[in-house]
């Protein structure tokens, strides 16, 4: 219990608390991102009552406080995209670049406990943030349209991939000796985790198999994003606009679809690279459909989006602690080398 | 209390040290000496556990430096040649972290902070923020820093480096202090004056190599060729110098800045004779002493063997 205690409690927190206190720059930044998240939502809500000349109908209002939200949680995701890996990119180069490490490793404080502290440091300073956005994201239930476990869960998503992107920042921080390459590694870190997993989702949509029997879901690369689980948190309906394309075994092709309503099933016809429709004239192949949040197939079938997506992310924060764990000490005990002291040669001896 | 063996590190192509072996017993002050990349850093960083030796064994207080690097810091005062202070603490907060990073309690921090900040003499800055302290302030505060967890062992890279002569003397004094509370110092540094007077034993490191290591004077004596005379006497100069050239013991003699200087092979005896012959060719001698060897010439030679 006192190991535990000793673990958590632990003084390079304390210390950073003060020294990020003391700074300009922190009360700018929480300044800058209420105005930006805040600027946002209050071009949003003007656009739409402006839009809306005459009461809004329960429906409506419904649907502008899903936009609202959509919006609100995608443009704070980006935000702080932005913000955490620069909290943790310099948290053990500066160090370095300062040369104060070496007086932080001569203490009894293990190696981890360092790592451990600049993480929690810089997450209270994330979930200060996303504390600070709270009565912003309070205006989407003026509208109505999205319920309470939709926003925790919507915030928890949020929190895991800032989570996820402080130790990758962190683990960037602990293999480079700079903080300027371990941020610029950090920022590639983080696009790729945010946008380039959206990407492989385009490039490598799943194929379509019109005779299964379930309906078809993005590759299971793609929940890494958390773009997907917060719009899909938002809209509460499946996702058939992404990530999935009808086979058309080599070639371009492409396929025609036609939509019944806005969230009605979608019926598809395989197009051949010459833009007519592969089958018989008129055949039309209608693959199972996704139905409500849940993931409909793949790896992860029968979980929700968001579910997934904090699962991969927390892997991935596992990985990259683990990573800046091995790397921090000032003597590595990697498991392929050596640990026991090599003696001293016969020149020495003599 | 700290004991080398063999101890080489190699970086790539380069021997930054060389099977360097020494040792310091209990008490002891013990400088470091060798001009620049010699492998003085080298040598502490891998006694404060800080770097890992290519070869050799290092210990501190009877703790392998490999094996066991939590006794090792534990028992250690590592000051190194920069200041590693961070921005935005005051002098209090400073020592009150690090003596939570050494899990002292934190009814006794407070004290400790105190004691330290008056031992070092900056009780009167210690609500002034880290960062903006002079040089020889800064590098006073990283002393006490060292101190935080009352270490019988401390290692101080080049502390008295860039600092002005004042504040070099006020540095001496401290460590004289801490001497006086038993603690076992290591001070490395290229500039010899600042060591010579402070320190019991001493160690010359040269391109990676110890050259010489043992009590101060006798370094001194075991290295500086044969001792030296200076004699005055009242007129009769070069009577006095004819007297003594002869002499089986005299290596030389000549004029120095008004008084004779001989060099001569022996011991206190050798030296009573040669005075008492002077005395008997009716030579009126008005000063005899022996002149002392420094630090420095010692130094020179044990460094410029490693050159030629």
């Amino acid at each position: 219990m006192r190991r535990i205690a000793l673990a958590f409690w632990n003084p390079i927190v304390a210390k950073e608390y003060r020294s990020r206190m003391r700074t300009w720059r922190s009360p700018v930044a929480m300044t800058v991102y209420i105005l930006l998240l805040g600027g946002l939502g209050w071009a949003i809500f003007s656009s739409m009552s402006a839009s809306a000349h005459t009461a809004f109908n329960q429906g409506q209002a419904a649907s502008f406080g899903q936009g609202l939200f959509i919006y609100l949680v995608l443009f704070q995701m980006v935000l702080l995209a932005f913000i955490t890996p620069a909290l943790t990119a310099g948290a053990v180069s500066s160090e370095r670049e300062r040369q104060t490490i070496d007086l932080l490793f001569v203490t009894k404080l293990p190696s981890f406990s360092i790592l451990w502290g600049k993480l929690l440091a810089s997450m209270s300073f994330v979930l200060l943030l996303l504390l600070l956005s709270v009565p912003i994201f309070s205006l989407v239930f003026l509208f109505g349209g999205i319920e309470l476990d939709q926003l925790l869960a919507a915030f928890l998503v949020t929190a895991v991939a800032a989570l996820t992107l402080g130790i990758i920042g962190l683990a960037c921080s602990t293999a480079f000796p700079r903080t300027l390459p371990a941020t610029v590694a950090a920022y590639g870190a983080a696009f790729i985790l945010l946008a380039g997993s959206l990407l492989f989702g385009l490039l490598f949509p799943t194929d379509i198999d019109p005779n299964a029997t379930r309906a078809p879901a993005p590759p299971a690369v793609t929940y890494m994003s958390p773009v997907l689980p917060l719009v899909t948190i938002g809209t509460n309906t499946p996702v058939t606009w992404y990530g999935i394309r009808n086979y058309q075994g080599g070639g371009f092709g492409g396929s025609s679809c036609s939509s019944a309503g806005p969230y009605g099933p979608t019926t598809c016809v395989p197009i051949g690279p010459n833009g007519i429709p592969i089958g018989k004239g008129g055949f039309v192949r209608t693959p199972p459909q996704p139905y409500g949040t849940t993931i409909p197939s793949g790896l992860f079938s029968g979980w929700q989006y968001w579910q997934a997506t904090v699962t991969m992310q927390l892997l991935v924060s596992l990985a990259a602690l683990i990573v800046s764990a091995v790397l921090i000490p000032p003597i590595r005990h990697l498991p392929w080398r050596r640990t026991k002291p090599i003696p001293a040669t016969a020149a020495a001896v003599e | 209390m700290i004991a080398v063996e063999g101890l080489t590190k190699v970086y790539g192509r380069r021997t930054a040290l060389d099977h360097a072996s020494f040792e310091v017993p209990k008490g002891e002050i013990f400088g470091f000496v060798g001009p620049n990349g010699a492998g003085k850093t080298t040598t502490l960083r891998i006694l404060a556990a800080l770097l890992e030796p290519t070869a050799g064994r290092a210990f501190v207080d009877g703790a392998d430096v490999i094996q066991h690097p939590d006794r090792v810091h534990e028992r250690l005062g590592y000051m190194p040649d920069f200041f590693g202070v961070y921005d935005q603490l005051t002098a209090a907060e400073y020592l009150d972290f690090y003596a939570a990073c050494y899990r002292q309690p934190r009814v006794r921090r407070k004290k400790i902070a105190d004691d330290l900040l008056e031992l070092v003499g900056l009780s009167d800055r210690r609500d002034q923020a880290v960062d903006t302290l002079s040089r020889g302030l800064k590098q006073r505060l990283c002393l006490a820093r060292a101190l935080v967890h009352d270490p019988a062992v401390l290692l101080l890279d080049e502390p008295a480096s860039g600092l002005d002569p004042r504040a070099r003397v006020e540095m001496r004094e401290i460590l004289k202090e801490l001497q006086t509370m038993g603690k076992t110092i290591v001070i490395s540094s290229h500039i010899l004056p600042e060591l010579t007077e402070l320190c019991t034993m001493v160690g010359i490191i040269d391109q990676g190599r110890i050259r010489a290591t043992g009590p101060v004077q006798d370094v001194i004596r075991r290295l500086t060729i044969g001792r030296r005379l200076r004699i005055t006497v009242l007129g009769q100069k070069e009577e006095a110098i004819a007297v003594l050239k002869p002499l089986s013991a005299i290596r030389d003699a000549a004029m120095v800045n008004g008084a004779i200087e001989a060099a001569f092979e022996g011991d206190e005896a050798t030296a009573a004779g040669i005075l008492q012959t002077l005395i008997a060719a009716g030579i009126k001698v008005s000063g005899f002493s022996q002149l002392e060897g420094g630090l420095e010439d010692a130094f020179l030679k044990a460094t410029s063997e490693a050159v030629g």
